[in-house]
């Protein structure tokens, strides 16, 4: 792509967004969500090769729909309501209308197939784009009308959602499809407190989007596609070997590490207000994810010889893709849990 | 008003049928720019002949001689159309069916069918109840002029989306990375 072009798409993917977050008028909100869709569909499609242009098809026709059922949704609220201010609508049937199609846009269970699809057709950084970038104005949205959506709703497309993305993704090999299930599983837990405590969803969401920036960041140093290439990293990147495994327990939320406290806090949200079973759900639920990443962990990471080491080493030459955001990332998304009294203001 | 209204809903949807079942782009564009066309009308039934001018204007000559090159380009010399395939022709007429089936399920009555479909009446639908109270949208020059002085911004933001339209479209199109 013309550099030209491709810095005025990457400005309005991030106009896109930012008119969405910030606009108070339902019209703009979904105007941003329009230019954000439009924008991202040429950097998805930017190898042109037939997957590339598949995924990028995929995305569109998907985001579009989601958009056409939002736009029908405000027109028909501007019907009854006579206004355009973002505010939770009064009728049920609009509000579970517009979850729908946010739950579309989001990706999530049971509208959660083309994700992974997507994902998996694109290259590394645009897929990372649509697992981080993508959430926040969809996310934004959701986090203006939730009142007066369904609860249970709510609830279960999230205990769903967690469902499909710790099942889709156990028998994975390919690691950008792992990564969209964890994103679908991730966004479940995001909607299960949502009704509870809107700021545990946005701590959730900040703790996801570092965790999925820096894991693929480090997939794209060593360009690993595949369970199988993570299991030649010993020999080219030393160093990733004790990082991946701990950016994958971080991911699937053990205790010392980052990815702990948003569970905690919305476990702990949850028990508060008396529910048992749906934690206990999706924690169970949880675990599935936790033995993919385990899998991982142990390609990447046991799968040496426990004596010492025959085999010729890899040339290392200097690195052409640097990556000076990358320690600052991985500090953040491991080591961040003994700040978590910090980030829960209540 | 109301007869004509009906007519024009019931046209409206058929065009929307033909696109949905189009057998070519090019016959997506032809069959759009008529859908357009019935909705300038339909404004123009609200009270609205000056948006009904200008949307017919801008958008049918700019935006859809533009989009309907670019997708010229991308397609062949000899296009399918709707009689040239059964299975096309069978789907147009399903959702001919189903369109009719739909008015006749509502009762057939014109009346009634446009009070479901469009629940405006004339007056209370060019109110704006924001700011301080009630107002009235002018929907003459001197409301497009407020509109391009203070809502200049939504003007500038509606420029760039359709802008990235355009581009995006132009960009997709072309090819070769």
């Amino acid at each position: 792509m013309n550099p030209l072009a491709h810095l005025i798409i990457s400005l309005t993917i991030l106009t896109g967004t930012t008119i969405t977050i910030l606009s108070s008028h339902w019209f703009l909100a979904w105007m941003g969500l329009e230019l954000n869709m439009l924008a991202i569909v040429p950097i998805l499609a930017k190898n042109t090769n037939p997957r590339s242009t598949e995924a990028s098809t995929k995305y569109f026709l998907i985001q579009a729909t989601a958009s056409m059922i939002l736009l029908m949704a405000i027109f028909l609220n501007n019907l009854t309501s006579g206004q355009w201010t973002i505010n939770p609508p009064h009728n049920q049937t609009l509000s579970t209308m517009m979850l729908i199609a946010l739950v579309m846009k989001m990706g999530m269970a049971p509208l959660h197939f083309w994700l992974p699809e997507v994902t998996q057709g694109t290259p590394l950084i645009p897929a990372m784009i649509v697992l981080t970038w993508q959430k926040l104005a969809p996310l934004s949205i959701m986090f203006q009308i939730f009142p007066s959506t369904n609860t249970s709703i709510i609830l279960m497309i999230s205990i769903l959602s967690i469902m499909a993305g710790s099942w889709g993704g156990l028998n994975q090999t390919q690691l950008r499809k792992i990564l969209a299930y964890s994103s679908i599983t991730h966004m479940g837990w995001m909607m299960a407190v949502l009704y509870y405590d809107p700021n545990i969803t946005i701590l959730t969401l900040i703790i996801y989007i570092f965790l999925t920036i820096s894991t693929f960041m480090i997939f794209y140093l060593n360009s690993n596609m595949t369970t199988l290439s993570l299991s030649h990293t010993w020999n080219k990147l030393t160093w990733m070997m004790p990082m991946v495994p701990l950016m994958m327990m971080s991911l699937g939320g053990l205790p010392p590490l980052t990815g702990f406290s948003p569970k905690w806090a919305i476990m702990q949200e949850l028990t508060k207000n008396n529910n048992l079973i749906i934690p206990l759900t999706m924690a169970m639920l949880t675990l599935m994810n936790l033995y993919f990443y385990m899998r991982l962990t142990y390609s990447i990471s046991m799968t040496m010889f426990p004596t010492s080491n025959n085999t010729k080493i890899n040339w290392q030459l200097k690195h052409t893709k640097p990556m000076p955001l990358l320690p600052p990332l991985m500090t953040l998304s491991t080591l961040m849990l003994p700040l978590t009294p910090l980030m829960l203001t209540n | 008003m109301t007869y004509a209204l009906f007519s024009l809903s019931i046209i409206l949807v058929m065009g929307f049928v033909g696109f949905c079942s189009k057998p070519s782009p090019i016959y997506g564009g032809l069959v759009l720019i008529f859908s357009g066309a019935v909705g300038c009308a339909i404004t123009l039934y609200f009270g609205g002949s000056y948006l009904g001018l200008m949307v017919f204007l801008i958008y049918l000559g700019g935006m859809m001689v533009v989009f309907g090159y670019t997708a010229a380009m991308a397609i062949d010399e000899h296009p399918e159309t709707w009689v040239s395939s059964a299975d096309i022709f069978g789907i147009f007429v399903l959702g001919l069916m189903m369109e009719m089936t739909m008015v006749f399920l509502l009762g057939g009555d014109p009346v009634k069918t446009v009070e479901i479909v469009v629940n405006y009446n004339t007056v209370s639908s060019w109110m704006i109840y924001e700011g301080d109270g009630p107002g009235l949208i002018r929907e003459d020059p001197t409301g497009a002029a407020a509109l391009y002085n203070y809502g200049f911004w939504v003007v500038l933001v509606t420029c760039w989306a359709l802008f990235m339209g355009m581009h995006i479209a132009i960009e997709l199109t072309r090819g070769g990375g």
